[in-house]
C-alpha cells in the first residue's frame, strides 16, 4: 500500500468505514508492533499496540491528511509508548565518568565477517536490554532514526519537537546506548573470564 | 570551565554524530584530527559504527504483530461502529415516535411526515 492509498483509506475510515480501517490495520500492524517492541520491550509491546489501534480508530476523524498517514501513525505509536514509560526513573545523562572511553570489542571474525554481522539471539537481547537503559524520549528518537531510518524532519514531526531537539535526543540516546552496551560487554567478559 | 565528566560526554556525542555521518565538513575534519591523535577515540568511533550496524540490522528484520493484536483492534472498531449506527437508528426511531405522539395528541397542526 502506498501513501496515496493510505490517505484514501484513512479518509474513508474517518467517516466510519470499518473495512477501510481494517485495511490500515492489516497494512501497518507490523510497523506499530515493531516500534512498540523497540521502545518498550516484549512485555509491554502487545498491550501498547492494541492501545495504539484503539486510539487510531477513536481519533481518525481528526486526521486531516496534512502529513503522511504513516507519520501520524508513528506519532500515536510513540506517544502511546512514552505514556507507558512516563513513570520511568530519569537517568542521569550528559556526563561520562568512566576512566577510558567505552568501546565494543570487535566480533571474532572481524567487522567484515558476514556471519558476525548477522545478529544472534544473545546480541538481540543485549541491544534490547541496552535500549531499555536509555531515557524514553531519547530511546524513541534513536529507534526512529537508526532502526526505522527516518529523517530528522520526520522525527521532529512525530515527536512534536524542533529538529534541533530531535537531533540532540538521538545523539544523547546513541551515546547512552553505547555506554550501556560497553558496560554490559565488559561486565560479562570479566565475569566469564574472557578477554578480547 | 566544564566538568571533566561533561566534557567527556560531549566528545562521546560528537564522535557518535561523526560515526553516523551527521557532521558538517568542518566539524567532521575536527573529529578526524581527534581520531588521528587518540587511538582511544578511534576505538570509540569503530564501536559506534558496530553499534549502528547492529541497530540497522535489527531494524531491518521483519516483525509481525501477534494475530490477536490485529483481531482485538478490529473487533473494537466493528463494535464501536455497530454501537454508533445503533445509537443513530435508536435516536431516529425515538424522534419519529415522539413526532407521531405529538401529532396524535393534536399538539402540532401539520401532518406527520412533514406534509401540510
Amino acid at each position: 500500500m502506498n501513501s496515496v492509498s493510505d490517505q484514501a483509506f484513512a479518509i474513508r475510515a474517518s467517516k466510519g468505514d470499518v473495512e477501510a480501517f481494517k485495511m490500515l490495520v492489516e497494512e501497518h500492524s507490523g510497523l506499530v508492533y515493531r516500534v512498540a517492541l523497540r521502545i518498550l520491550g516484549v512485555e509491554d509491546a502487545k498491550d501498547a499496540s492494541q492501545e495504539v489501534w484503539i486510539r487510531v480508530w477513536r481519533n481518525i476523524k481528526n486526521f486531516r491528511g496534512d502529513s503522511a498517514f504513516s507519520t501520524w501513525l508513528y506519532r500515536i505509536t510513540v506517544n502511546t509508548c512514552l505514556s507507558v514509560r512516563r513513570k520511568e526513573t530519569r537517568r542521569k545523562e550528559r556526563e561520562y565518568g568512566g576512566e577510558e572511553m567505552p568501546y565494543l570489542p570487535e566480533p571474532r571474525g572481524g567487522d567484515a565477517d558476514p556471519e558476525a554481522a548477522a545478529l544472534g539471539a544473545e546480541q538481540r537481547e543485549e541491544i534490547q536490554a541496552a535500549l531499555g537503559h536509555v531515557r524514553a524520549e531519547h530511546r524513541a528518537a534513536l529507534v526512529l532514526r537508526h532502526m526505522e531510518g527516518l529523517s530528522y524532519s520526520e522525527i521532529a514531526q512525530i515527536l512534536d519537537v524542533p529538529e534541533g531537539t530531535a537531533k540532540g535526543w538521538v545523539s544523547r540516546g546513541r551515546a547512552a546506548m553505547l555506554v550501556t552496551l560497553a558496560e554490559g560487554k565488559h561486565g560479562r567478559d570479566e565475569a566469564g573470564g574472557t578477554t578480547r | 570551565m566544564m566538568p571533566a565528566g561533561e566534557q567527556r560526554w560531549e566528545v562521546l556525542e560528537r564522535i557518535g554524530s561523526y560515526s553516523a555521518g551527521e557532521l558538517e565538513d568542518g566539524e567532521a575534519r575536527e573529529v578526524e584530527e581527534l581520531l588521528f591523535e587518540r587511538p582511544e577515540y578511534r576505538r570509540l568511533a569503530e564501536s559506534y559504527a558496530r553499534m549502528l550496524v547492529m541497530l540497522a540490522t535489527l531494524g531491518n528484520e521483519p516483525v509481525e504483530a501477534p494475530e490477536d493484536v490485529v483481531g482485538y483492534a478490529l473487533r473494537k472498531a466493528y463494535l464501536s461502529a455497530f454501537l454508533r449506527s445503533a445509537e443513530a437508528f435508536a435516536g431516529a426511531l425515538g424522534r419519529s415516535y415522539i413526532d407521531a405522539f405529538v401529532y396524535y395528541l393534536g399538539l402540532r397542526r401539520e401532518s406527520y411526515g412533514g406534509g401540510t
